[in-house]
């Protein structure tokens, strides 16, 4: 449609320019604030260059808050994907199209949930008295106490199950909508030569899908670093330090402890600076 | 039937049964006295109270969360549909040497950590006066409304034939014109999607709002995380009625949502 008009002009460029206001705004002025000495309590500042950022690295809670982010990314990626890919072949298996749609329904709603609903929904239910995802345990065993969410080992993983919940039944929908969009020859040749339903899934539709599950995974590994309202309703970052993640550590220093609103900057500088390098190199990739 | 089979079956039936048992189990703990949720052993069968639910909804911190949420989210998501569905319609049809910078550009936006937003907007907002109002908070969503829904609305546009504009444009249609007339409507079903599901984004959001107000702009994901601070005795009725009500303006959507899942993937079959 190579029609002489004056439309991509005025559709993109008043659009384009203020997504780079919008953006690039924000962005230039956390670099300024990351090398300055800001703090909310005070108006006064003057330029520190990079000795926030040699800080950062000589803070043993920021290392193991980068420890704890990269624990997140792992568990919540591989879980959701495993859930992901389990459910979804289960369903294009032995559920009819009627069962299916239903399906569908439910495991959308968790992901529609915000997640400060999802957070407190596990919170009670994760509740070592009351909860009713404690009953069980507390049945069997006689009423002995299960706290999840107030154990080191297990914190991390009960917050994660939460992201799982809400994101791993969702790309189930999608896993069997790729699997529902592929041509059935394939598969009927595979049934011909006596393949097993798993072989016929490891080997034959999982492998033709594998471009739109990188891309899933992608989304899920960009999805995962907003993670922080749940962590934030759940655990606060505790037991200790036990599910502190960058983000929870940044908005602690900048706002609730002390208000250095530069040094959280730094920090929060040094995620964008690892993500969109590690995510531009991934996309340009995936786009390969 | 084969051991198998129905294996499977037992599993997604539980699934489906996890998927929705929390969140009716919260509902259900709305309509419940304290004493009938603090039980060691779960109560199905109790006197159902709707004093929870008066409570939450005749407190006003709540009711200005409601109309913060309604309000911010609203108008996001209006500055989105007229500055995003331009763009993503100009996008897919009138691809130029950009196209592929402008896509990633808008994904790229994505990758933006929120605090990284955040900090700097709080000090900008400050400065300029409108720290805790909600034109600040419109107009830091709106970076997120314009990106997702051009993001979605770019495939929805490039499904639409090309067939239709064609004939339009010998019809002696202008360029403006078959976007108004023709692709907007072809495509409505898809593009309503992508709204629903950017304003579902935005009144699920929790840090931006979190940093950007203290407590004249609050939106109502803060107001209700706030409720869990109330002292030693905590309202369990309380708390769980108020996520109830955070819960269901995304879920009116369900049923756009997977409609627009389902176009989509119908799309890439043919």
């Amino acid at each position: 449609m190579a029609r002489r008009t004056s439309l991509p002009v005025t559709f993109v460029v008043p659009t384009i320019a203020i997504l780079l206001v919008l953006s690039m705004v924000p962005t230039l002025y956390a670099i300024v604030i990351a090398l300055q000495n800001r703090e909310l309590s005070t108006p006064d500042y003057s330029w520190v260059w990079l000795s926030n950022f040699s800080d950062l690295f000589l803070d043993r809670r920021f290392l193991n808050a980068v420890w704890v982010s990269v624990k997140w990314e792992i568990v919540t990626v591989v879980a959701t994907m495993v859930v992901a890919i389990g459910l979804g072949v289960l369903m294009f298996e032995v559920a009819s199209p009627r069962l299916r749609n239903a399906y569908c329904l439910l495991f959308i709603i968790p992901v529609l949930l915000p997640r400060v609903s999802a957070a407190f929904v596990w919170k009670f239910a994760y509740h070592p008295l009351y909860g009713i995802a404690t009953y069980p345990y507390r049945l069997i065993t006689g009423g002995l106490i299960f706290d999840p969410l107030s154990k080191p080992a297990t914190a991390l993983f009960a917050v994660a199950s939460v992201d799982v919940w809400q994101w791993g039944l969702f790309f189930a929908v999608i896993v069997l909508k790729l699997l529902e969009t592929l041509p059935p020859q394939p598969i009927e040749a595979a049934r011909l030569d006596h393949a097993k339903r798993w072989q016929i899934h490891a080997y034959v539709t999982l492998p033709m899908l594998k471009a739109p599950l990188i891309s899933l995974m992608f989304v899920k590994m960009i999805e995962s670093l907003r993670s922080f309202d749940l962590i934030y309703v759940m655990t606060r970052g505790g037991p200790g330090v036990a599910t502190e993640t960058l983000d929870m550590y940044a908005f602690s220093q900048g706002f609730i402890e002390s208000g250095k609103v530069s040094y959280a900057s730094a920090m929060a500088v040094l995620m964008m600076i690892a993500t969109v390098i590690t995510f531009t190199m991934l996309w340009k990739r995936v786009q390969a | 039937m084969k051991p198998g089979r129905l294996i499977g079956r037992i599993v997604l039936a539980f699934a489906g049964f996890m998927a929705v048992f929390p969140l009716l189990w919260t509902a259900l703990n709305a309509l419940k006295n304290n004493v009938d949720i603090i039980t060691r052993v779960p109560r199905l069968v109790f006197t159902p109270t709707w004093a929870n639910i008066g409570y939450i909804l005749g407190r006003d911190s709540v009711l200005t969360g409601l109309y913060n949420s309604v309000v911010a989210c609203g108008s996001a998501v209006l500055i989105g549909v007229v500055l995003g569905l331009p763009a993503a319609y100009a996008v897919a049809r009138y691809p130029n040497r950009w196209a592929g910078d402008i896509q990633f550009f808008v994904l790229s936006l994505r990758f933006l950590p929120p605090v990284a937003v955040a900090i700097p907007l709080m000090v900008i907002w400050l400065q300029v006066g409108l720290y805790d109002t909600l034109p600040a908070l419109i107009i830091t969503y709106s970076l997120l409304t314009i990106s997702v829904i051009m993001w979605l609305a770019i495939p929805a546009f490039q499904g639409v034939p090309k067939e239709i504009e064609e004939a339009a444009f010998v019809d002696g249609y202008g360029a403006y014109s078959v976007f108004w007339r023709i692709a907007l409507p072809v495509a409505a079903r898809s593009l309503a999607g992508a709204v629903a599901f950017s304003f579902v984004l935005v009144w699920n959001e929790f840090l931006i709002a979190l940093m950007l107000s203290s407590s004249n702009a609050k939106t109502l994901p803060i107001v209700a995380s706030e409720l869990s601070q109330q002292g030693m005795n905590v309202p369990w009725g309380i708390l769980n009625a108020s996520v109830v009500l955070l819960s269901l303006p995304p879920l009116l959507f369900l049923g756009v949502l997977s409609g627009f899942l389902n176009s989509i993937f119908r799309q890439k079959k043919s």
